[in-house]
């Protein structure tokens, strides 16, 4: 039968035919491969398997195949469903059209010029990839070209990657690119009829985002997360608590267990709490901890709120290896939900990889010999280009202004340098040689008067010669280099510490410093002043005292000393307007100090995520490092004080208030001498029903034991032994004699 | 309160008791010899010698007539209290864990633990004639775990016993002074107060270790906890974590308001005398300490009313 049908029709039909007989066999492979499942799967379709090939034996009857359809076979199977795959990838007149993109908004330019505009095309779109052709178009009559062109790639990638980075793209003061992918303008000419433009979402009040600044009494709100039961062998879900710090017992005012399966987070001005999860980020916000937002970025490890909390940072490591084109870093304006701006590789630094200026205004991120500073809300490279700085090695922004601060490592004669550069027009403010460093750390006041670098130099490199990257340096020694950023030109001046630094912190407000130095059997702790105008003179120094951090209260004056995560570390509370040790204490242990944003009180807290299993919990202190509450918390986390914007307040006003602090005061004890004797009654009036019950219930029992009395009496042979004594009868004398003191004395003979 | 220190074991305390009139305190330990000793000036009187083994518990009946012991050399003993001299001694199967006169001493109680797959068992024996201590007046077996501690009811009509398993693990009763409550220590870090008639529970003490003995005062409404990190977990621990302390709770507002330090291994057994006057406490480091109240002791008392 094939045979007769090849010959009769012509080879088109052939073509269909044996198509058709393909998906004869094809349908019959189908249904081997069903009856095998269902064999596998323990059903018992046994049979179905045999009908088919008994099927085949039939047709089978003279050794040769049977393939042809039987005569009312319907064929119900569309190509498209069969060979899909093939038909797919079968060549189109489009083909080559995704490696085309349309680039307008280019300047118009004469004949004269026009080399040149072509090279700068070339120079700036070169960098996607391979670019086949280019052409422009013309006006001929005024030999002009127009303001658009097209590029065609040798591959759809690179377009894609062109157009992600061009469109928008700013090429002159007057000429901003727009870039597209020339299918887009067939994608966008055949919208369908019934396409409605998106109705606008109704604005969904989350409510006063800012209300915790309204509590009547000032209480301040804490989060605790504590350790929960893994769902599974990488689920991890922890329990998120929010807690109001009210005296004189702290209200609870949310719990959600398995909240987060990390940790949770607060934002820079405590508006928003952000917990983790496998699907990105949640935030939360408002008096409910109602959803605000969420940001889905899978295995996203680290966030980073911008300091206004407009843009949130996150950050998933793990996406670098999953995919081709991964989304590692997201940015995203927090109130909308929209990303912002994606990268796809990160340069290793310390997190935060991406650092904001006070304002928001600008983000900046380090590369390799390169610094790339990046405007908001365009969210594109400030003037187009990174900083091109070789040897860079960290950089931080200024807290208050838009100066950033960077360091560059030393190389061969060139000497290491800091410089200060002033946002947005890149102009330095100050730069600062230095010899012999090792490494260099950066620490800006919190108010942006100074910025102190730590410098750790050396006397000599000792060098492996068979290693060449291990580099050894002998003869460390230490600079403090302070810089007055608010006086002109940027005087520096140096404090020169032979022994090793273990810990620095300026004070948030005012002008000293601290620092912890010294061998590990014989470490001290000094005190700095910095005036204007002078070079800093050392206030105080605690020596043979072992510490490891240090932790300033908010707004400056009090520091705690402390010894972390040791047995046995020591606490000290020192008042530095007059270095005065306000109280010592000896928990067992500290793994976390956090202040309260206001500075009136400071949390103790021991961490089971340091594998202690017994005695976790937390301390709530006041800033004089008296223990006000002590709370032990199984499987305790961490704890973070929800923070609070910046006192709005002036600065002349806070400084009357503490001026007449006298004439306020009085209200806010009464208050409190009113809240405590509310307290102590409700204590004295438990106590006192508890007492009563007890009474009550003793009363009853001690009856009952009365009755018994004759029963006991026998038991004992009549003797009366309730109370030591009691009977008489049995007492019995025992006199003791002891020989206090011998002595012999000699008579006068 | 400068403790009498009472050195004379050179092994673990297991067990304290003061005879009825408080005059003597009784010890054993995990060496063989338990010890009597005078309460007040802390001078050993003598021992009691001939046990193999660790002894786990100790008696006396309430005329200081009889001493009962039992330890882990599978033996009961009975001994004259007077001269030393070991009346009788019954071997078991397994080590004897617990063993207790009744209120009118003519009876005791001991049991035995489920070791060497020999069961738990609790043995009752009549005790006016020595040689009677082995043939057991009725004997009952516990399935499950184990016996840990026991105590007489009032009246010598019922027995309570604290067993092994269960949320509270390892049990140590005593008795309120008129037996109409007793308090129980807990590896669970609590201690908690019960009626002995209906069981019910009365009062719960929580400490952040676990406990292994508890009192109550006789004079006062207070408990008193001893315990601390387990013995074995000492050593990988620095040692103000093991939390040896005594602490004094009230009984009925269940908060603690006191801590007596001195031990330098976790308190194994503690126990007032029986006027109130003063306590004793034995530890895993082999020493007793016998503190006498202060005056400052007595007059505290108002403090929970602020």
């Amino acid at each position: 039968m094939h045979g007769r049908l090849s010959l009769s029709i012509c080879s088109r039909d052939l073509v269909c035919c044996s198509i058709r007989i393909f998906k004869n066999l094809k349908f019959k492979l189908l249904l081997n491969f069903e009856s095998a499942d269902q064999c596998l799967s323990g059903g018992v379709v046994m049979a179905k398997k045999k009908d088919s090939v008994d099927h085949d034996r039939n047709g089978n009857g003279d050794g040769e195949p049977e393939f042809s359809d039987p005569e009312d076979f319907v064929d119900d199977i569309t190509d498209e469903e069969l060979v899909g795959d093939v038909l797919r990838a079968r060549p189109k007149e489009t083909d080559g059209i995704e490696n085309v993109v349309v680039v307008d908004g280019l300047p118009v330019v004469g004949e004269d010029r026009l080399d040149k505009l072509k090279g700068v095309i070339r120079k700036i779109f070169g960098k996607f990839g391979n670019i086949n052709t280019e052409s422009y178009a013309s006006t001929l009559a005024e030999g002009q070209t127009t303001s658009y062109m097209f590029i065609e790639y040798s591959d759809p990638l690179s377009a894609a990657e062109a157009v992600k980075t061009m469109d928008g793209y700013k090429f002159d003061k007057n000429h901003t690119l727009l870039v597209n992918l020339f299918t887009d303008f067939e994608k966008y000419e055949n919208i369908s009829e019934d396409w409605k433009t998106p109705e606008p979402q109704p604005y969904k009040d989350a409510g006063n985002l800012w209300y915790y600044l309204l509590e009547p009494d000032a209480f301040d709100q804490y989060l605790v997360v504590k350790i929960g039961i893994p769902k599974g062998p990488h689920q991890p879900s922890n329990d998120v608590q929010v807690w109001l710090n009210a005296m004189p017992e702290p209200i609870e005012l949310l719990t959600r267990a398995g909240g987060t399966e990390t940790i949770a987070k607060w934002s820079p001005l405590g508006t928003y709490l952000a917990t983790f999860h496998g699907k990105g980020v949640a935030v939360w916000g408002g008096d409910k901890f109602e959803k605000v937002n969420r940001f889905a970025h899978i295995n996203a490890e680290f966030i980073d709120f911008s300091p206004n909390e407009r843009y949130l940072v996150t950050f998933s490591p793990k996406a670098e290896r999953q995919y081709d084109n991964p989304e590692v870093l997201i940015i995203w304006e927090i109130r909308t939900g929209a990303k912002k701006r994606t990268f796809s590789e990160v340069y290793k630094t310390p997190w935060p990889v991406i650092r904001w200026s006070h304002d928001d205004k600008f983000f900046a991120r380090m590369g390799p010999d390169t610094l790339s500073v990046y405007e908001t809300p365009s969210f594109r490279l400030q003037d187009n280009k990174s900083l091109k700085v070789v040897g860079i090695r960290d950089f931080t922004w200024s807290p208050t202004d838009n100066i950033i601060a960077y360091w560059v490592a030393e190389n061969k004669d060139v000497p290491a340098r800091v410089v200060l550069i002033e946002i947005p027009s890149r102009s330095e403010i100050r730069a600062k040689n230095l010899f012999n460093v090792a490494d260099c750390r950066m620490h800006w006041q919190k108010s942006g008067d100074y910025l102190c670098v730590k410098v750790d130099r050396y006397a000599k490199v000792i060098m492996k010669k068979d290693k060449l990257l291990d580099t050894k340096y002998g003869g460390m020694y230490y600079n403090f280099e302070v810089f007055h950023l608010r006086e002109k030109q940027v005087p520096v001046d140096s404090v020169e510490i032979k022994e090793p630094i273990v810990a620095f912190a300026w004070e948030p407000v005012g002008s000293k410093f601290a620092i912890i130095h010294g061998e590990p059997n014989s470490m001290s702790t000094s005190f700095w002043g910095v005036k204007k105008g002078d070079a800093p003179t050392l206030m105080k120094r605690f020596e043979k005292k072992r510490f490891n951090s240090m932790f300033w209260a908010p707004q400056g004056q009090f520091v705690i000393l402390a010894q972390l995560k040791t047995a046995e570390g020591p606490l000290e509370f020192i008042d530095t307007s007059d270095f005065s040790i306000m109280n010592a204490i000896m928990p067992e242990m500290t793994t976390d100090i956090e202040w309260d944003p206001t500075g009136r009180y400071v949390m103790s807290a021991v961490s089971a995520w340091t594998g202690k299993v017994s005695d976790t919990g937390f301390s709530l202190l006041n800033f004089q490092g008296r223990i006000i509450r002590k709370e032990r918390v199984e499987r305790f986390g961490n704890l973070f004080w929800r923070p609070r914007p910046p006192c709005l307040l002036t600065h002349a006003q806070v400084k009357n208030i503490k001026k007449n602090l006298k004439t306020y005061s009085p209200a806010f004890e009464e208050k409190d001498r009113k809240r405590r004797s509310k307290a102590e009654q409700g204590v004295i009036k438990k106590r006192q029903d508890l007492l009563d019950a007890w009474n009550e219930y003793r009363l009853k029992k001690q009856e009952e034991y009365k009755s018994q009395k004759p029963k006991r009496m026998f038991l004992r042979n009549n003797n009366d032994t309730d109370e030591l004594g009691a009977d008489k009868n049995q007492l019995q004398e025992e006199v003791f004699e002891i020989l206090i003191k011998e002595d012999v004395q000699p008579l006068d003979e | 309160m400068r403790p009498l220190i009472l050195q004379g074991h050179t092994r673990a305390i297991t067990q304290i008791k003061y005879n009825r009139e408080g005059d003597l305190i009784f010890s054993s330990s995990k060496d063989a010899n338990p010890c009597v000793w005078y309460s007040s000036n802390g001078e050993r009187v003598g021992t009691f010698d001939g046990h193999n083994g660790a002894v786990w518990c100790i008696d006396i009946d309430w005329k200081t007539d009889k001493f009962l012991s039992g330890g882990g050399d599978m033996t009961i003993r009975l001994w004259d209290c007077e001269t030393g001299k070991m009346l009788n001694k019954v071997d078991r199967d397994s080590p004897v864990r617990t063993a207790l006169f009744s209120y009118s001493g003519n009876m005791a109680v001991y049991t035995t633990d489920a070791a060497m797959s020999k069961p738990c068992e609790i043995f009752f024996a009549d005790v006016r004639d020595p040689t009677m201590l082995g043939e057991s007046m009725t004997k009952s077996t516990v399935e499950g775990s184990k016996v840990t501690s026991i105590l007489w009811g009032p009246l010598d009509d019922t027995v309570v016993t604290g067993h092994e398993s269960g949320k509270l693990t390892q049990w140590d009763l005593r008795p309120s002074k008129d037996g109409t409550m007793f308090i129980t220590a807990s590896k669970d870090n609590t201690s908690k107060l019960f009626d002995i008639d209906t069981l019910e529970l009365l009062k719960t003490y929580k400490t952040d270790r676990p406990v292994n003995s508890a009192a109550i005062a006789p004079n006062y409404e207070h408990i008193l906890l001893g315990g601390g990190q387990e013995a074995m977990d000492v050593t990988t621990t620095g040692a103000k974590e093991g939390k040896f302390e005594a602490r004094f709770y009230h009984l009925v507002f269940e908060e603690e308001f006191a801590r007596v330090k001195g031990h330098f291994g976790p308190i194994n057994s503690l126990t007032f005398h029986p006027r109130g006057t003063q306590y004793t406490s034995g530890a895993e480091d082999g020493f007793l300490r016998v503190h006498n109240f202060d005056k400052s002791y007595y007059d505290y008392k108002s403090d929970f009313f602020l």
